[in-house]
């Protein structure tokens, strides 16, 4: 009999197996192999890049004098300064102070995307879920609807909110006219409206996603424990808090690490919309990374930046990675 | 297996390999691999018919032509000119943006064509030096054209404007009564930001000359200098007098086209291409003036970029590639880009008497400045017009923090200019 092999055997396993199976080794290395190639051996040369200064189409790239100048270049030479920004101003606690402004505000607006979305899309999808669970009339028409935005592409998305956020010709404006605004904004093209209105589109997109999660997340719940809560006398807030939320979170665990990467990985709809415009208020990490290496011939300084939404992702990922291993050795 | 299906498929196999093995031997036309950047209708059309016309001539070797977006090219072209094999032929822009890649090799030398086919007499000397980089011929330059305020001269009545508007006061009398009659003075669309530069262009070489503009694009001149804050001070007086439409941001510049036409603003700064969006119908409503003069003790510089076409030094069919590269700026296909398509040649021998009006007005623009420049992303370096176009949008935006601004631009000017010369 085939024991099946484990990597990290006991003794008293070992020495009772009889003939270990190779066969599953030998169906991993065809995909190993292009997972290195592909992922694994461009993530360390992307470390490598960081340390250089190539411009994409000159010879190779060496490692700079200063190895990690892109790095200080990104952050500024002050890690905390205890200054007034300007003369007469009052002193206030200022982290990186000298960073690069363009990567200050993609930070900036990776971090306002990545709190959106881990509150409006998943309390939206999962109110939905709970709603369209029901047998209603037109329930899979309206799962159907809500859904379809994740089958766009998302250049496509980005198009079609651009138009309707245009402020002469778009929808947005013509029905905020009708309903007697004298002076709608220039949504895109205003400063400190812009990343919201793409945030925005973002989420539209994102609530379909979420609720299809939770739909088949709910569709696992046992229905004798849901029997038996309402038959102990549980309220409906009561039964969702105590009974359905707490079994949901599998579904909720993915649904965060999900709205974290996505908003890191946040690129489509800001290139296409407005490509980190105007003035550099919508620029994303995603997007900056982009624009240094193919429009300003920086593939150093871009690699820097992927290392840096690299290592921040990480941290996410190590959690959501510890949570599952942790119950998946549970079981 | 039965012995007659093993021979039968020795015999079916033998076959197979014969014929894979006779395949490369026979003749196959030699292609021509050519990559657009004229992504606009108009111009790609045109692309085409001159594409088919070098095809029905020369069946052996054929032109294979690829249309890319306009703006995604200029992205793109860095990994076409590094790959192996690259496209032979490729639409491009003289100034700083060719110079990049022929400082890294990565454009092909035509000289030897370009003296065969005599274009050092047929070639206008302004164009012949923008075509030159030591020995060589790196860049073709084909067609150019010119910049200028387009307006609706139905509009102007309507108000009671009087065109040209020759001088800084005209033209602030004529946003006042613009705004006052319902009427954006100025359209543009800078969600791609180039047109912003335009102004800043026109702007710098009016108040301080086409000669401090220049060392200015060659990050010589300071940011932080009293007269680039001239140049801002007199932009932002044009935002005091409401001369730009809201929004701008908002809008690509085709859309810009489409709140002229609509009536609802009544001039644009824009180059000649403008007629290929501008509606045909209502072309005769349509015309131009050469930006006003604002300092009249300095010289008159114009926008004029130049496009045109290069090889790639890693081309796989290099002989190929001159031949086309030398019918493109042909008589027959310059004569033929002027009259469909109101390009200016760059060869002196093209017959421009037959030109409507408005481009003999327009030839006359480009040559009675005292200096012709290239636009501003195409004479300054890619990194230093990327940090620029920002700053020139960030300033519409909010025209009072132009002093943060110019301060940044020029700690960028500084650090560009160092990696340049370490990098030499």
């Amino acid at each position: 009999m085939a024991v099946k092999p484990r990597l990290f055997a006991t003794p008293e396993q070992r020495v009772g197996a009889k003939k270990t199976n190779w066969s599953p080794y030998f169906f991993l290395t065809i995909p190993l192999l292009l997972y290195a190639m592909w992922v694994v051996i461009p993530t360390l040369y992307t470390f490598y890049l960081s340390t250089t200064s190539w411009d994409g189409v000159s010879d190779n790239p060496t490692i700079m004098r200063e190895p990690f100048s892109n790095f200080s270049r990104l952050f500024g030479d002050e890690f905390m300064t205890f200054e007034a920004k300007k003369e007469g101003d009052p002193r206030i606690l200022q982290i990186f102070p000298a960073a690069d402004r363009t990567f200050r505000i993609a930070l900036t607006n990776n971090v306002r995307w990545l709190l959106v979305f881990i509150t409006i899309p998943t309390t939206a999808g999962l109110a939905l879920a709970m709603l369209l669970n029901t047998e209603m009339r037109f329930g899979r028409w309206y799962k159907i609807s809500f859904y379809t935005p994740l089958v766009l592409s998302g250049p496509v998305i980005g198009l079609i909110w651009a138009w309707v956020y245009q402020p002469r010709a778009g929808l947005l404006n013509a029905a905020l006219t009708a309903l007697g605004v004298a002076d709608p904004p220039g949504w895109l093209a205003e400063r400190d409206l812009a990343i919201w209105a793409i945030i925005f589109a973002s989420v539209w997109r994102q609530v379909g996603y979420v609720m299809i999660l939770y739909l088949a997340g709910l569709k696992n719940v046992d229905p004798s424990l849901v029997e038996a809560a309402v038959v102990d006398g549980a309220s409906r807030w009561t039964l969702f808090r105590k009974v359905v939320f707490p079994l949901l979170a599998p579904v909720t665990t993915i649904v965060m690490v999900i709205s974290v990467i996505d908003s890191l990985r946040s690129f489509d709809l800001v290139q296409i919309m407005t490509n980190g415009g105007p003035a550099e208020s919508t620029q994303v990490l995603a997007n900056m990374m982009y624009n240094e290496a193919f429009q300003n011939y920086k593939m150093g300084y871009a690699a820097a930046i992927a290392v840096v939404i690299f290592a921040f992702s990480l941290v996410f990922i190590g959690i959501y990675l510890r949570r599952t291993l942790k119950d998946e050795l549970e079981y | 297996m039965s012995r007659f299906s093993k021979l039968f498929s020795l015999m079916l196999s033998v076959l197979v390999l014969v014929v894979l093995a006779i395949a490369p031997v026979t003749a196959q036309p030699t292609v021509i691999t050519f990559s657009s950047n004229a992504s606009d209708p108009i111009p790609r059309a045109f692309t085409e018919e001159i594409v088919g016309m070098w095809n029905e001539a020369n069946p052996d070797t054929p032109v294979e032509l690829s249309t890319v977006a306009h703006e995604d090219f200029k992205n793109a072209i860095r990994t076409y000119l590094a790959a192996e094999p690259s496209p032979d032929v490729l639409t491009w822009f003289a100034g700083e943006r060719a110079a990049f890649f022929v400082d890294r090799g990565l454009v092909g030398d035509f000289g030897d064509a370009w003296e065969a086919a005599g274009l050092n007499e047929s070639v206008a000397p302004g164009f012949n030096a923008l075509a030159t980089t030591g020995e060589g011929k790196y860049f073709l330059p084909t067609s150019y054209y010119w910049w200028a305020v387009y307006y609706r001269p139905s509009l102007f009545e309507q108000v009671g404007i009087e065109a040209p508007i020759e001088n800084w006061d005209q033209l602030l009398a004529a946003c006042d009564a613009f705004s006052a009659a319902g009427i954006a003075p100025f359209t543009t669309g800078i969600k791609f930001r180039w047109p912003a530069a335009a102004w800043f262009d026109y702007l710098n070489m009016r108040t301080n000359g086409p000669e401090f503009h220049i060392d200015l694009m060659l990050l010589k001149e300071s940011y932080t200098d009293e007269r680039v804050k001239q140049t801002f001070a007199n932009w932002a007086e044009m935002f005091d007098h409401n001369c730009f439409i809201e929004d701008a941001a908002a809008y690509d510049w085709n859309e810009g086209v489409d709140i002229m036409v609509q009536g609802d603003a009544a001039m644009y700064l824009m180059g000649g291409f403008i007629t290929d969006t501008y509606p045909d119908e209502l072309e005769d409503d349509l015309d131009f003036f050469r930006f006003p003069v604002i300092n009249p003790d300095v010289g008159i510089g114009e926008d004029a970029p130049t496009d045109g076409f290069f090889m790639s030094a890693n081309a796989s069919n290099p002989d190929g590639a001159k031949d086309f590269l030398m019918y493109l700026t042909s008589q027959e296909v310059q004569q033929k880009a002027f009259d469909d398509l109101g390009r200016l040649p760059t060869r002196i021998d093209v017959d421009v008497s037959a030109a409507s009006e408005a481009t003999q007005k327009g030839i006359n623009l480009i040559q009675t400045a005292d200096y012709v420049a290239q636009f501003y992303d195409r004479d300054t370096t890619a990194e230093m017009a990327d940090a620029g176009l920002t700053a020139f949008v960030e300033f519409w935006d909010d025209p009072s923090s132009i002093d943060d601004i110019l301060e940044r631009l020029e700690a960028d000017r500084i650090r560009i200019a160092e990696e340049m010369a370490a990098s030499e």
